[in-house]
């Protein structure tokens, strides 16, 4: 047998024992292999190529609306990309700056190499955390479990549980043109070995695309006809509370470049068209509609005479630049005569093709919540395996497999932030209940709590669970009590400042500016929109309470402005919490229940859920199957609601 | 059983499930083609001749419930029916319970929930603009007119949300979204639109409201008894939900309203808390009541009570009602203080001789007619929350664009206002959200 063979070989790194192994270095294996040390488990992190541990394999940018969320909410559970990218930046924006708080995101350019670095230098500080060079070309797997990997050098790596974050394109196959092989990411040898292994398990397994652009010399572009793009001043950072000289330093700024296409490059690309192996039926997987091919820009928007191409710096010692825009899979020929179609490329050189590449993915509905495969109990997936596509996504999703490796060692229940918490917890629960038809990836819209989910509160929303679950320092926990205390206190000094209209002054009637009808707390004048922190405390007559009053200003603002929505959004919440804790009855018959599919049927059979709640965390269970469930315990009269709790409001 | 049980020309007996043609066959043997008629002998049993009737049988999913039915059609009759009942009862077949037909038509997905919903109302019907109502919702027209305005909504929010998560793709092709004002009135027209038509549906099922309201002795009572005792189609009385109101449905035309005698306000002529309290009860009466019939008495001058009410109706949707006109001491209506009245239909009434009782209804026919002069869908109650919680999320959308206090508060009032329609046929929205979106703009750099 397979797997008994592998047993039999001698254990080569046995003097030492790890708990968790994580396979790959990529965003989602460095976030895994990090938050476990952070809980204290002795850590393994095998990837095919140590130096390439923390790489950009895209474009390299981190962040924006949505992905710069989740980065966010990493860093508030003491993760590595945010600070990473603050210290790689060579330039950042705060993005959506005309649009409200809740939508606004920073996006930075990295320095490929320093990206790199300073995630090393932050996997080096733990010393319960190895790093360890090899291919890993199967699964370890006793009595159901998975419990370790084969090492192509190493042969048996044993731990409890195994995050696998192989990132890289599996089964991967490029198309450039009529020409394609088998390839991994950008080069790298495609992982076929590890996607058989995943077929042998019977994993589910489904098929996607997506395409890369050419990349370009910056030398061969006439740079002056191009608008510039900068960054904001001061330069917005995704861990504004790290400290130490380290987070500090800022690299040199560097802008990107808009360039256009024109009507001549989309003519000449709609008469290639059947050279492009998505148009020419090579490539059958979907594609993802946010970030279409500039082949299907000019078929499917031929009205337009132009689209934006924004060359994005590689780094600060690289003279590539990344078309971001162009995506495509048309013969190299094409691709070169295209770009220099497009104002400022006329003389462009291609340092690497474009390529339009099909790969495999795992069918998240396979996975428990917290990332776990149900079939295979022990291994964890975490990020491109599971059919999401950037680098914050895949983050986000390597943090929880860790956390929940880590809390599975200790005996813990799982740990998994709720819809309403995160947007990883939206990120995580789409996943698992819902699946992927296209790359997954991260947009606000996705968010039903979006007013809730914003960059200011990360840490109010996760820092607290993270310190619990050992993920954060002392320090760094004290920080944020600190900051907390103060934060509330500042609200109370506003909410216990009255003016009334019966005793304006003329000068806070001018600052007022529309007016007061009855009493109102500064607390509440900060909810109209034209009245800053700054004018509400001259309207009261108070100074700033401390040096760091202007940030609690404004997170006070953003706070107020969203407070009665918030509201709101809780009592839902709280209706729904409601139904969460009716029990279900332990000799439930699923067959019986009408309407469900045989695939949930099976699944609430299985696993035998305590309550409704549990019921709706389970993969694959849909709002409209927790409806069906409910109506089938009223009819039988089973259906036993918890009181409600205190008078309610 | 699909027809009332009782006497009857046909009593028609429908099986819905798996076994429903094995079960059926045991009863009449050999089945007739799908969807063809065909004359058996149904038998009991022991063998014994029951009846002798049509049979059909639809096969799933192609029938009602999307289960196998067969539909036994026989002689109606008490006796002959239960016959039939038992030897079903006999070989494994049980009876329906309430609504347990469309609810499997539901879950088997042969309807959506308006659907479903619109089947009770049909159920229920009992006057014959309440069933077309009835059988236009069937139809999927509530459901077709709320999901069009969701969509409606839908393409807002594809426009504004991309404006949130891709404005730097949207920025540069200058397709930054201009003022979505008009666009929100538009809908908010259409939903108070439907929601007018589905409260006219919902007036259809459980009647329009019409309050008595009047002082204890102007004889309130009696008239409600002439209309009501004149009337043989009374339906049922339905019990009150407050003790102080005695309910009556009654037919008018083929309407039919709910009578309500609004009882408790007792008040004299005196001024003071119990007066006010009189008011403040027919006040109560008037808002939730479609029209209101003040019914005084002919031969007393109106008291301050009934001036102060006068006051405040509608002289669209009232009538005043000059009982005991066939009293000696009858006032003509030239001898009253008239300037209270004249804005108001009079109608001169004696419940105790049933004088003028016909001129009543048909005002109050009039007046009915008048508030339901749109095409009334059947909609439940619940349909009207929707309608007006959706409504009340794009009223707060227009006050934020208003006031500019952000799109992202914009942009979640109109997915609520979409969920809460979209409830209503329980569709998902995020994906088809993306779709529009993907489809609408050049998303991607």
């Amino acid at each position: 047998m397979f797997h008994v063979e592998h047993q039999k070989k001698v254990q080569v790194m046995s003097g030492s024992y790890f708990e968790v192994i994580v396979v790959g270095g990529g965003h989602a294996g460095v976030e895994a292999a990090g938050a476990a040390a952070r809980m204290g488990c002795r850590t393994l992190l095998v990837t095919h190529q140590l130096d390439a541990i923390g790489a950009l394999s895209c474009n390299p940018a981190i962040g924006g609306i949505g992905k710069g969320h989740i980065v966010r909410e990493i860093e508030a559970m003491g993760g590595l990309m945010g600070r990473a990218a603050d210290a790689a930046a060579i330039q950042s924006r705060t993005l959506n700056q005309s649009k409200g708080p809740a939508v606004q995101a920073v996006r930075i350019q990295a320095d490929r190499p320093q990206y790199a670095r300073q995630i090393r230098l932050q996997l080096d500080a733990h010393s319960n955390l190895q790093l360890f060079q090899d291919a890993v070309v199967d699964l370890l797997v006793e009595g159901g479990r998975c419990v370790g990997v084969m090492g192509r050098s190493a042969g048996v790596l044993r731990a409890q549980a195994v995050v696998l974050a192989t990132g890289t394109f599996l089964a991967g196959r490029v198309h450039i043109g009529g020409v394609n092989y088998e390839s991994g990411r950008a080069g790298e040898p495609a992982a076929n070995q590890l996607a058989n292994v995943l077929r042998h398990h019977q994993l589910p397994v489904g098929r996607l695309k997506t395409g890369t652009p050419p990349r370009i010399d910056r030398r061969s572009i006439n740079e002056e006809t191009l608008a510039k793009q900068y960054g904001d001043k001061p330069r917005p950072r995704f861990a504004p509370f790290a400290v130490g000289a380290e987070w500090q330093k800022a690299l040199p700024e560097r802008p990107c470049l808009v360039s256009y296409t024109s009507v001549q490059a989309h003519d000449l690309i709609r008469s290639a068209l059947n050279e492009s192996p998505m148009y020419s039926g090579a490539v059958t997987g979907v594609g993802p509609r946010y970030c279409p091919s500039i082949e299907d820009k000019v078929v499917r928007f031929a009205d337009r005479e132009k689209h934006q191409i924004f060359l994005e710096p590689e780094g600060l010692d690289s003279n590539e630049l990344y078309p971001n825009g162009i995506s495509t899979g048309l013969p190299l020929r094409i691709q070169q005569e295209v770009l220099h179609l497009c104002e400022g490329l006329e003389r462009a050189h291609i340092t690497r093709p474009g390529y339009a590449i099909e790969y495999d993915y795992v069918d998240p509905r396979s996975l428990r919540r917290n990332l776990e495969l149900e079939a295979l109990p022990g291994l964890y997936l975490a990020g491109q395996i599971n059919g999401t596509t950037g680098y914050e996504e895949a983050a986000g999703q390597g943090l929880i497999a860790g956390v929940n490796a880590a809390l599975q060692i200790r005996g813990d229940a799982v740990w998994v932030p709720q819809r309403d918490e995160a947007y990883i917890g939206v990120m995580i629960d789409d996943l698992v209940t819902t699946g992927v038809t296209e790359p997954y990836r991260m947009f606000t819209s996705r968010a039903e709590h979006r007013l809730q989910l914003r960059g200011d509160n990360a840490e109010q929303r996760l820092l607290p669970m993270a310190y619990e679950l050992g993920l954060v320092s002392d320090a760094r926990w004290r920080q944020y009590a600190d900051y907390q205390e103060q934060l509330d206190q500042e609200r109370a000094r506003l909410q216990a400042t009255r003016v009334s209209p019966q005793t304006l002054t003329p000068r806070q009637q001018a600052l007022l500016g529309q007016g007061l009808r009855r009493d109102q707390t500064l607390y509440d004048l900060l909810r109209r929109p034209e009245l800053d922190y700054e004018a509400v405390l001259a309207i009261g007559d108070l100074e700033p309470s401390t040096e760091r009053a202007l940030a609690l200003g404004r997170q006070l603002e953003i706070e107020a402005r969203y407070d009665g929505y918030l509201v709101r959004q809780a009592h839902e919440n709280r209706r729904y919490q409601h139904y969460a804790r009716a029990p279900l009855p332990q000799a439930l018959d699923y067959q019986a229940i009408e309407g469900l599919s045989t695939e949930v049927k099976e699944r609430l059979r299985r696993t035998q859920p305590p309550t409704v709640g549990d019921a709706a965390q389970l993969p694959g269970v849909t709002p409209a199957a927790i409806s069906l469930l409910l109506v089938h315990l009223r009819r039988n009269g089973w259906l036993r609601l918890p009181k409600e709790e205190g008078a309610g409001d | 059983m699909a027809t009332p049980e009782g006497r009857g020309a046909v009593a028609v007996v429908r099986l819905s499930g798996p076994e429903a043609f094995e079960l059926a066959g045991q009863i009449v043997g050999d089945l007739p083609e799908a969807r063809y008629a065909g004359l058996r002998v149904f038998r009991g049993a022991t063998g014994e001749v029951i009846d002798q009737g049509i049979v059909i049988c639809f096969p799933a999913p192609h029938s009602y419930t999307g289960e196998n039915v067969v539909e036994l059609q026989g002689h109606g009759g008490r006796a002959v029916t239960r016959a039939l009942l038992d030897a079903l009862r006999a070989v494994g077949a049980r009876p329906a319970e309430r609504g347990e037909f469309t609810q499997r038509a539901f879950l088997h997905g042969q309807m959506d929930l308006a659907q479903a919903e619109a089947v009770a109302a049909l159920i229920d019907a009992d006057s014959q603009v309440a069933r077309r109502a009835a059988l236009r919702s069937l139809q999927g027209a509530l459901g077709e007119w709320v999901d069009e305005v969701a969509s409606a909504i839908q393409q807002i929010r594809a426009q504004i949300e991309a404006e949130l998560d891709f404005s730097d793709d949207l920025h540069e092709a200058g397709e930054e979204t201009d003022d979505i004002g008009p666009p929100l009135e538009s809908v908010r027209t259409r939903i108070r639109s439907i929601r007018q038509r589905t409260v006219a549906g919902t007036h259809l099922r459980h009647g329009l409201k019409v309050a008595l309201i009047g002082v204890p002795n102007a004889g309130k009572s009696s008239l409600m008894n002439a209309l009501v005792g004149s009337d043989v189609s009374i339906v049922n009385e339905l019990p009150g939900t407050t003790r102080d109101v005695m309910r009556e449905r009654i037919g008018l035309g083929e309407r039919e309203i709910e009578l309500q005698d609004t009882a408790g306000i007792r008040a004299g002529d005196e001024v003071g808390a119990v007066e006010h309290e009189g008011v403040r009860r027919a006040l109560h009466a008037m808002d939730h009541a479609d029209v209101v019939v003040l019914v005084t008495d002919a031969n007393t001058p109106l008291t301050q009570w009934e001036r102060h009410v006068l006051a405040q109706l509608d002289p669209t949707r009232s009538v005043v009602v000059r009982n005991k006109i066939d009293l000696d001491g009858a006032l003509p209506l030239s001898a009253r203080p008239t300037e209270s009245l004249t804005r108001f239909m009079v109608c001169d009434v004696s419940a105790l001789t049933g004088s003028g009782l016909d001129e009543l209804r048909e005002r109050l026919h009039e007046l009915v007619a008048e508030r339901d002069d749109v095409e009334p869908l059947a909609g439940e109650q619940r349909h009207l929350e929707a309608l007006d919680r959706a409504d009340e999320a794009l009223a707060e959308a227009v006050r934020v664009e208003r006031l500019q206090l952000g799109r992202e508060i914009t942009a979640e009032q109109l997915r609520e206002a979409q969920l809460v329609l979209l409830g209503i046929t329980r569709r998902d929205d995020n994906e088809a959200l993306l779709d529009q979106i993907f489809r609408s703009f050049c998303i991607g750099k």
